[in-house]
């Protein structure tokens, strides 16, 4: 089953493809501001890469973010809309699940961490064996290290910087974290989505929605100024 | 020739299925306006986020109520320049994607020229060259429509735009929201000469407009009354200040139109559905032996029936848009 992802939460546009086995091709594409300009022109050259079209692709894997705001809604409305008007089945997978997919650790637990724009902000979560564990995390990276209490992988961008956080505010965890520098990945969120397909769990490519864990500036000021009155 | 029309530039998710640029089969808007009056006002990353959550939903309502599939679409048209830089970025995404799926061809244009279009899908006996106006929430220009896709900017506001300006004002007022028709409403019933309220650069040469001025007198005034325990008639206050807003749009107009030696005034917009305004309109232009039109009270507000239209005209002229198309949340009106 040949499955086409895409993931534009980081500052690059990651477009891959995988045959539901393995991976046919991994791209990534710098985009700081121009995540919208690139991503279609992005899918076709992998395509070409690939010595694909468009129509023998049987399904699309979407990266739902949690990432950049504005990077979630146009890779999640080009993977919803590209689904639609091409009639593929399509599989939203979170970016955190793909970048914990990258390490392809099946018995250690691992922990994505992806910046959340401002200051230490962070979200994350744990996974092992690729099941998720617990709620997503969203808040001060320091206060991840609560969190930790058996080894784990750390996976992310600039992921070293997260990881001396972590030992300067707990010491104990010095030996008990490793590190994986990783991108949101293509490749991954098409063979994780070939995985959910090929279980027949497709969604109607319509009902994707980014995934923001945090809400806008605006909505958190209304409901505070709500509870205060 | 069968265009599928995209418009998220602001508030409303549309989405718009136009043959031949003049036969409307479907218009379906999916309004925000449950989170218009939860925050009074446009929020961009919220409403950014509702379309995203919407687009898809919107354009196949939008293709079933025209009983059409993708397969009958020939061309996509969408708002990629003026607007809120998030939205607008939806609507072209969305855009792309399905021009891209489909091998179609795609256009993205100018929302202010598919408010122009508007009023040539309502009237199609609408003559070209005109002076159109253009009025809402979010824009106030007026433009010298030379020939099909050809324009001249003469004016533009300099601070709020006029629907703006309603809404900001009825908000003050502690009236509903949007402001526009609340304010319309009200003033049915008020005497339009009971404050001289400033008529904002009516004697200057220039096109451009201003309405903060305007706004701040009507709530400065608003303010003293209440300071003074004086009773508060909000119906004259309304109607006094859209008699205001109505007599600079029109005198404003007519400038235009004879500096242009044009014959023929197209009103649009949002507030072009406003009632006075096309009372003053209709009798000014009488009176001067100038045509004037409106649109349909339904293409008004932002829709993207109106951006398929003028889709429609510039692929008809050999245009097209490549998959690389951007958004320029202030790009100025071009063409």
């Amino acid at each position: 089953m040949i499955v086409l992802g895409i993931d534009t939460s980081g500052y690059v546009n990651a477009v891959g493809i995988s045959d539901g086995r393995q991976v046919l091709i991994d791209q990534s594409f710098p985009a700081r501001t121009d995540s919208l300009e690139q991503i279609v022109d992005n899918i076709d050259t992998t395509l070409k890469k690939a010595k694909l079209k468009l129509k023998e692709v049987e399904g699309i894997g979407v990266g739902l973010g949690p990432g950049s705001w504005t990077g979630i809604k146009v890779g999640v409305t080009v993977g919803k809309m590209l689904a639609f008007s091409a009639e593929k089945p399509v599989c939203g997978i979170t970016t955190l699940e793909a970048l914990a997919y990258t390490t392809h650790s099946r018995t250690k637990l691992v922990c994505p961490v992806i910046s959340a724009g401002v200051g230490d902000a962070v979200y994350a979560a744990f996974y092992k064996a690729g099941i998720q564990k617990g709620d997503f995390f969203t808040g001060d990276v320091k206060d991840l290290a609560a969190l930790i209490k058996e080894p784990v992988i750390l996976v992310g961008n600039n992921i070293k910087s997260y990881r001396d956080i972590l030992v300067k505010q707990k010491p104990l965890l010095k030996n008990k974290i490793t590190i994986k520098e990783a991108m949101p990945n293509g490749a991954a969120v098409a063979c994780l989505a070939a995985a959910c397909l090929k279980q027949g769990k497709t969604e109607d490519p319509l009902s994707l929605t980014p995934l923001y864990l945090k809400e806008s500036t605006a909505k958190v000021f209304v409901n505070k100024y709500k509870v205060k009155k | 020739m069968l265009i599928l029309g995209i418009e998220t530039s602001c508030d409303e998710t549309s989405a718009a299925l136009v043959e031949d640029g003049n036969n409307i089969l479907s218009s379906t808007i999916a309004t925000q306006l449950d989170l218009l009056k939860k925050y009074g006002g446009v929020v961009p990353e919220v409403a950014a986020r509702r379309h995203a959550e919407l687009i898809g939903y919107v354009i196949k309502e939008a293709l079933n109520t025209g009983k059409k599939t993708l397969d009958d679409v020939d061309a996509v048209a969408v708002t990629s320049r003026q607007g809120l830089i998030g939205c607008l970025m939806v609507g072209v995404a969305a855009a792309k994607s399905i021009s891209y799926a489909r091998q179609i061809p795609l256009i993205g244009l100018h929302h202010i020229e598919g408010h122009i279009f508007a009023n040539i899908l309502s009237n199609p006996d609408l003559p070209i060259p005109h002076i159109a106006l253009t009025v809402s929430g979010g824009h106030n220009m007026l433009v010298h429509v030379k020939k099909n896709c050809r324009y001249e900017v003469l004016g533009a506001t300099l601070d709020d735009a006029a629907g703006e300006a309603f809404d900001k004002v009825a908000k003050f007022l502690g009236l509903d929201f949007p402001g526009g028709p609340v304010i319309d409403r009200l003033s049915k019933q008020g005497n339009r000469k009971a404050f001289a309220f400033p008529r904002p650069m009516i004697r200057s040469k220039e096109l451009d407009f201003s309405f903060s001025g305007l706004k701040t007198a009507v709530i400065n005034m608003f303010k003293e009354k209440i300071a003074n325990g004086e009773s508060l008639p909000l119906s004259d206050i309304a109607a006094s200040f859209q008699e205001a807003v109505v007599d600079t749009l029109v005198a404003k107009t007519i400038r235009a139109v004879e500096e242009k030696n044009a014959k023929v005034v197209s009103v649009t917009g949002g507030v072009s559905a406003n009632t006075r305004l096309r009372e003053v309109f209709t009798e000014t232009c009488k009176k001067k032996g100038i045509q004037v039109f409106f649109p349909k009270l339904s293409l008004c507000t932002d829709n993207a029936a109106m951006i398929a239209a003028a889709g429609y005209a510039r692929i008809k002229m050999g245009e097209r848009s490549d998959l690389r198309l951007n958004v320029f949340p202030n790009a100025p009106l071009g063409g």
